[in-house]
């Protein structure tokens, strides 16, 4: 490879060349300090891409009959018969769109009349809740070193947190972090994202969930991935 | 397997493999379908995610058990959470397999019960959104981009296998998974707004 071929970059950040195309690149990519830097941000996606387990492309149900299945149905009726309330979302109001989901899944359609409503993709979702779940904790932060401002919003979920942030003062390009640290002083990560030319200008909105009731978190910090504290709220 | 007063799953047109579940208000037989929607779709994938995280089928079975209950009883968080359901099933099934390896370490006779199993990434166990975050992304590249990642990156086959197996030249397998990767790139710097509402 004497010249630029970046489409031979993906395979080779992937691992998949053969030894003698790896050789190949090597050789170029140490003369081209182009090709190095394009794939580091190829090997970037690699990491992304570490997230995912490789489970998650098997499809279909287990093999093995569905012994399982009707176990977990049996629970699931055992649950309801116990429980007068049915376990349902926090009661905001009983209308259809409450009981729109997202599913990523076979291209299967479950028979049936199409008497629910309109199929969208999730590009087109409608908001979810515009208002807060009830009970939510609202607090403001700024921080006068780094000088960033945080709204930050926790609502309750059945024994975790919705965390919702307004980030200003970022940075374009920064790697965030959202965390969450519990009243017995364990942290969680609630997502991770990177702030956008306009997230920067305008404010940065992010959310992510966490498995702490809300009335124990007891703090939300905003940290970079590489570990410089941004703004901290405490909830 | 639903009747028109169930709630349905209906493909999407503009968004294939993104599927939404409409109907009216939950019901009994819409929990029944709600669990065997999950199963028929996800169960495979979250049996065998499990079962290389305990390191035992039984445990396994129970582990995709909960999380499927979990996810009936959290369905309406389902519906405002980021990523697909697929990535929350995985998510939630491996905090149950940390939550239970700590309840177990805590216990000392059944500790070496555990030693020789896998273990659990407790760096990732706590991150709720990432895997949906990725997951997400994978679900907006193309299917041929996503195809090309799942050889090279997930099934770990070299371009020459990738080729065999998805019927297209070496060229374009070598080609795919490079803009395949830019591909998912350009999402990934989108997810800020996807994520923000
Ligand atoms: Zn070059």
């Amino acid at each position: 490879m004497n010249e630029h071929d970046r489409t031979q970059l993906g395979a080779y950040a992937l691992g998949a060349l053969e030894p003698g195309e790896v050789a190949e690149v090597d050789e170029h990519l140490a003369t081209c300090a182009e090709c190095r830097a394009e794939l580091a941000e190829l090997e970037e996606m690699k990491d992304f891409l570490g997230e995912v387990p490789p489970e998650a492309f098997l499809e279909g149900p287990p093999e093995g009959g569905d012994l399982l299945l009707q176990r977990t149905l049996r629970e699931v009726r055992e649950v309801r018969e116990a429980s007068a309330e049915p376990p349902m979302p926090v009661p905001v109001k009983r209308s259809r769109s409450r009981w729109l989901m997202v599913a990523a899944a076979a291209l299967v359609v479950v028979g049936g009349a199409l008497g629910g409503g309109v199929a969208l993709g999730r590009s087109t979702a409608p908001p979810q809740a515009t208002e807060p779940a009830a009970g939510y904790k609202e607090v403001t932060a700024i921080d006068t070193t780094t000088g960033a401002k945080m709204a930050t919003t926790v609502e309750p979920r059945t024994g975790w947190s919705w965390v919702q942030v307004q980030v200003t003062g970022l940075k374009a390009g920064d790697q965030c972090q959202l965390l969450v640290t519990d009243s017995a002083g364990k942290t969680w990560t609630a997502g991770s994202w990177v702030v956008s030319e306009k997230a920067a200008k305008n404010g940065s909105t992010f959310g992510g969930g966490v498995l702490v009731p809300l009335d124990k978190v007891h703090s939300v910090e905003i940290r970079t991935l590489q570990g410089r504290h941004v703004v901290t709220a405490t909830i | 397997m639903a009747t028109a007063t169930e709630p349905l799953l209906v493909l999407a047109p503009a968004n294939p493999g993104i599927v939404r579940l409409v109907g009216d208000t939950p019901g009994p037989d819409d929990a029944e379908t709600l669990i065997r929607t999950l199963y028929a779709e996800h169960g495979r994938s979250l049996l065998a995610y499990a079962t290389r995280l305990t390191g035992d089928r039984a445990a396994a079975e129970d582990v995709v058990q909960e999380t499927l209950v979990r996810a009936w009883k959290h369905a309406g968080d389902l519906t405002t959470g980021r990523g697909s359901v697929r990535g929350w099933l995985l998510t939630v099934a491996r905090n149950i397999v940390t939550d239970r390896a700590r309840a177990r370490a805590v216990r000392p006779a059944e500790v070496a019960d555990v030693v020789d199993r896998p273990p659990v990434q407790s760096d990732h166990s706590e991150s709720v959104v990432n895997t949906m975050v990725v997951m997400d992304a994978l679900d907006k590249v193309s299917p041929e981009h996503r195809d090309v990642l799942v050889q090279l990156y997930y099934r770990g086959r070299s371009v020459a296998e990738a080729a065999k197996e998805l019927g297209v030249p070496p060229g374009t397998v070598k080609s795919r998974s490079y803009y395949a990767l830019r591909a998912l790139r350009a999402v990934m710097a989108g997810t800020e707004a996807e994520v923000s509402r």
